[in-house]
């Protein structure tokens, strides 16, 4: 569980960030729509977490 | 005046007309509502100006069922009552707390909201609060609300001058009201027991009991059986209906700016449901406080968070390496469904050293509110995801229907009914104006009259309710 965090620094992850195209995640905007049909707003519950199906790209 | 003895106070040959039992919040304010009106009032009070355990140990009991707080710890026995250690937290119940519900029995008062509402401004005075904010609703489901953290108005303390002073009022300090005497229409008088012994028979041409939410019920019991149904003739609703605001964390928030929500000082804000998603989804009113996690939580509900929305989490590692306050826990307290079976019965074995049968209270949590519980985290978690401003994690006792922690808050010490409003007999104990129903001179104050608890905390209710009947007493008493 921890293998992501123990693996990266935060200097890292915000390097990595930097470089990564900009995140749709807690932006006011809507994900590019799917072209197979899945709603990528759609809320979805997987460990507790409550998330938009989005989310788990 | 105040005097520290009922021997000291006999010397006076004060002549009240009415008799409030208990000095608490709501005692306090019915006391000087009707000393302002001119009414000559006494304040029996069974403790003193500070605490003690002899005195606490009056209010030792048991409990049967779900764990709950010792009945001895929950609220204090002194001049102000539990005042001396609430919190100070402050909200009135809302509009739909009032409004019965299709999905709820015994749900809904013979009052509204409104009815109380010409109060609030004294109420606002006497636990010296600012005015609230309306609700923000946040979605069609989710209202962002406000509870106002009062200065923690000891009411011993803040009114001990005032009532000194008043002629009107005596508060009559070390004077246990052990029980009250009537013959099916009026109280004809209440037994005292001061100094460690039986003190006579006390006579007011009104009694008000603001004992508290637990021993208003205790007090009533007893009474009624010793004088034989004589003091509450329609018993029937008399000890049930009892309530409190279960209170456990249920999950995490990571959110997208902390500071959106920031309430004040203590960092918390809460979140409640609108009616309409209380009726779809068949449930009880909730609240949902936000409190800042320390740091060490944020890292592994981001680990967490890694395993199942990696990309997620890395923005979220992101977000913490540029601000601190990035996660919150999650705590919820609910509303309580009123069951007949949550009740205060009379010890059959224990009794206190005047001889009065202790409490016996039978508590349990109910499947609604655990439904409540679920369904209102996930509500809140999908308004946060919705509207981009977090998300949560629902805790796996709760998700996986586990049993209730043991190590948490448990409730809130609100202790509601057992001589509840309404206007059925069977199912209430006062009417509207917290006259007892078939009783010509007995009152209730306290919020053991709540019909429902709704999420908030009780005292701002109780005192709105105490300003109400002190209005009502004073029209109707004539001097
Ligand atoms: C730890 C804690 C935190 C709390 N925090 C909050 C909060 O943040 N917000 C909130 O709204 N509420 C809070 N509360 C609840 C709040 O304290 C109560 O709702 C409030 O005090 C009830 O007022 P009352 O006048 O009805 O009863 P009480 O305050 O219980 O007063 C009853 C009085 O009657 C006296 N008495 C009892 N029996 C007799 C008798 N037979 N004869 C004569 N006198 C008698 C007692 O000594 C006492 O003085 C908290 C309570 C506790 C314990």
């Amino acid at each position: 569980m921890s293998y992501f965090i123990k693996k990266m620094s935060r200097r890292k992850i915000v390097q990595a960030l930097i470089a990564l195209p900009a995140l749709s995640l807690f932006r006011n905007q809507s994900a590019v729509p799917n072209p197979n049909g899945i709603d990528p707003d759609e809320i979805v519950e997987v460990n507790g977490w409550i998330l938009k199906r989005s989310d788990l790209a | 005046m105040i005097f520290d003895s009922y021997e000291a106070y006999k010397q006076a040959s004060f002549k009240p007309k009415v008799c409030i039992l208990g000095s608490g919040p709501a005692g306090t304010t019915i006391a000087r509502k009707l000393g302002a009106a001119g009414i000559p009032v006494a304040v029996l009070e069974a403790g003193s100006r500070e605490f003690s355990d002899e005195s606490q140990d009056f209010y030792r009991g048991t409990t049967v069922g779900d764990y709950y707080f010792d009945l001895d710890i929950t609220r204090l026995r002194f001049m102000g009552g539990s005042s001396n250690h609430w919190a100070g937290w402050c909200r009135v119940l809302d509009s739909q707390d009032f409004e019965p519900k299709a999905w709820a029995p015994d749900t809904g008062w013979p009052i509204s909201r409104a009815d109380i509402e010409p109060y609030l401004r004294e109420v606002h005075d006497i636990l010296e609060l600012p005015d609230f904010r309306p609700d923000v609703p946040i979605s069609d489901d989710i209202r962002w609300v406000q509870l106002i953290k009062s200065p923690a108005v000891r009411f011993g303390e803040k009114f001990a001058d005032e009532l000194d002073r008043s002629k009107n009022i005596a508060v009559v300090l070390n004077t246990y009201a052990t029980e009250l005497a009537g013959d099916g229409r009026r109280v004809t008088g209440a037994r005292l027991w001061s100094n460690g012994q039986d003190a006579g028979a006390f006579t007011a041409d009104y009694f008000i009991a603001c004992t508290g939410g637990l021993e208003n019920s205790r007090l009533l019991l007893w009474s009624n059986q010793r004088s034989n149904g004589g003091v509450v003739p329609n018993a029937a609703a008399l000890g049930h209906y009892w309530m409190e605001h279960p209170t456990f964390q249920g999950g995490n928030a990571i959110l997208a700016n902390y500071n959106e929500f920031e309430v004040d000082a203590s960092n918390e804000a809460f979140f409640s449901p609108t009616l309409a998603a209380m009726e779809r989804l068949r449930i009880l009113n909730f609240g949902v406080r936000l409190i800042e996690s320390p740091y060490p939580n944020v890292k592994r509900l981001i680990a967490d968070l890694a395993c199942t929305a990696p990309d997620m989490a890395e923005w979220m590692s992101s977000q913490l390496d540029q601000r601190l306050r990035c996660a919150a826990q999650l705590y919820v307290a609910w509303e309580q469904a009123p069951l007949a079976s949550n009740q205060i019965e009379l010890s059959k074995t224990d009794v206190d050293h005047a001889g009065v049968p202790r409490i016996e209270l039978h508590w349990k949590k109910s499947p609604l509110e655990r439904r409540t519980l679920l369904e209102g985290l996930r509500l809140f978690g999908t308004t946060m995801a919705q509207k981009n401003l977090g998300r949560v994690r629902i805790d796996d006792w709760v998700s996986n229907g586990g049993d209730y922690p043991t190590n948490e808050e448990t409730a809130g010490h609100h202790h509601m009914g057992g001589s509840r409003m309404g206007t059925d007999v069977l199912k209430s104990v006062v009417d509207a104006n917290c006259k007892v129903h078939g009783m010509d001179n007995l009152y209730v104050g306290g919020s053991s009259v709540f019909c429902t608890s709704g999420q908030c905390n009780p005292t701002t209710t109780i005192t709105a309710l105490a300003c109400r009947l002190g209005d009502h007493l004073s029209k109707v008493i004539t001097v």
